[in-house]
């Protein structure tokens, strides 16, 4: 089950964009990955807990210097964003489907 | 599970060109409780109301003997204690909702004036505010030994909530309960009708999934998992999580909306609350 369900996620992982290239600080980084998370959860209600701790991680690791891991865990958090943003817009064209009739 | 969750998959796939659009509440309501009758056909439809133990005959016995010394009982009698006990103003959550409380087939409630949902837990702590008190925690403690109390004298009253038709906005707030019971979230991608509707009565993980029909009529519930009682909210947090989607505020919008769906799609069943489950 853990496995079929990683699929799912990892395909949705994948679609996600490459959100931001390589420029500004890590803390920019992480703000921005923080921002796009509040930001859609305000606009569709979908939120993913994920994303939260991916957030959190990135924050932790930076306040202990890991620089690259903090950059990484806050790219993970904006490709989170960006896989919830999909499922939203997935889920508001195709949930009445499953209505029964 | 691999199986499970692509028979579900599967599943969506058929629904999708066997279901067409979308229709008003009465005929959700038909057409939901129809699609449990179909599914489990042993099952009387006013068995519902009895959760998971309505399709698991085997669990059943267990739950039975576990309500003949309801593990909830010490919650009806604080909550009993508590909804006589004077305010600092001299009244008492009886002058809101009557003697014994059973106004529980009065909600969850469209309020026109503020045009919003009105869940009991909302408006015991807006009688509490009212008079001076302080409001009560909406996930567990205190509120569950109240409307324990309030469930248990209510017990028997049919689940009858309206959506008027005179105010548009009840019909978009059972609406937004209703997309978010069918819209898939959570990094797991589920929806509660994945596992509440297309593949209740399925196991995940160690539990057996319940029929949507019937979730709203037993609340709150003492669980064995939690070990005390909970609100239904607090049981939607729970499902939020376990797909990875981070929980809403209970007694805010987004739940008092799944409340007003859910229930809803459960009127004629009896409320039976307090509960026992697993
Ligand atoms: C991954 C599968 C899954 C999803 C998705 C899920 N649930 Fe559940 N839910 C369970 C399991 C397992 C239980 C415990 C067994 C049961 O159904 O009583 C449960 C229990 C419940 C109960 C308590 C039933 C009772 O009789 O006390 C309610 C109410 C509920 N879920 C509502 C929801 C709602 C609303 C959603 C969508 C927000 C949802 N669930 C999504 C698996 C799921």
């Amino acid at each position: 089950m853990r496995n079929g369900l990683k699929t799912i996620a990892l395909g949705l992982a994948l679609i996600a964009p490459v959100s931001f290239a390589g420029s500004g600080t890590t803390a920019e980084h992480i703000e921005a990955a923080t921002a796009a998370y509040k930001k859609l959860a305000k606009e569709s209600s979908y939120q993913w807990t994920t994303t939260v701790k991916a957030i959190k991680a990135a924050k932790k690791a930076l306040e202990a210097g890991d620089d690259k891991g903090a950059r990484k865990l806050a790219h993970q958090a904006m490709d989170l964003v960006e896989a919830t943003r999909l499922q939203a817009k997935i889920e508001s064209e195709t949930w009445r489907m499953r209505v029964p009739k | 599970m691999k199986k499970v969750i692509s028979s579900a998959l599967v599943g969506t796939l058929s629904l999708g060109i066997a279901f067409g659009v979308s229709a008003g509440p009465v005929e959700d309501q038909a057409a939901f409780q129809k699609y449990y009758e179909n599914k489990f056909p042993d099952t009387p439809t006013a068995d519902f109301a009895n959760g998971v133990y309505s399709i698991l005959p085997t669990a059943r016995e267990q739950w039975e003997a576990i309500e003949e010394f309801p593990p909830y009982e010490i919650a009806i009698e604080a909550g009993e204690a508590f909804y006589n006990k004077t305010f600092a103003n001299g009244k008492s959550l009886a002058d809101c909702f009557g003697p014994d409380g059973a106004v529980r087939n009065q909600y969850p409630k469209w309020d026109s004036d503020r045009g919003m949902v009105v869940t009991m837990e909302l408006a015991i702590n807006e009688c509490l505010t009212a008079n001076g008190e302080k409001p009560l925690k909406y996930k567990k403690g205190k509120i569950t030994e109240v409307t324990a109390y309030m469930s248990f004298n209510s017990r028997g009253q049919e689940v009858d909530v309206k959506i008027p038709s005179d105010d548009p906005r009840a019909l978009a707030a059972y609406e937004n309960g209703k997309e978010h019971f069918y819209t898939k979230r959570g990094q797991l991608n589920f929806a509660c009708a994945d596992c509440h509707m297309l593949t209740a009565g399925n196991l995940y993980r160690a539990d057996t999934t319940s029929p949507g029909f019937g979730h709203g009529t037993h609340w709150p519930v003492y669980r064995s998992k939690w070990q005390s009682m909970g609100t239904l909210h607090r049981r939607f947090g729970g499902c939020h999580k376990n797909i990875r989607a981070n929980p809403y505020k209970a007694q805010g919008e987004e739940y008092r909306n799944l409340e007003y769906f859910v229930t809803y799609m459960s009127n004629g069943l009896t409320f039976n609350g307090p509960g026992a489950r697993k």
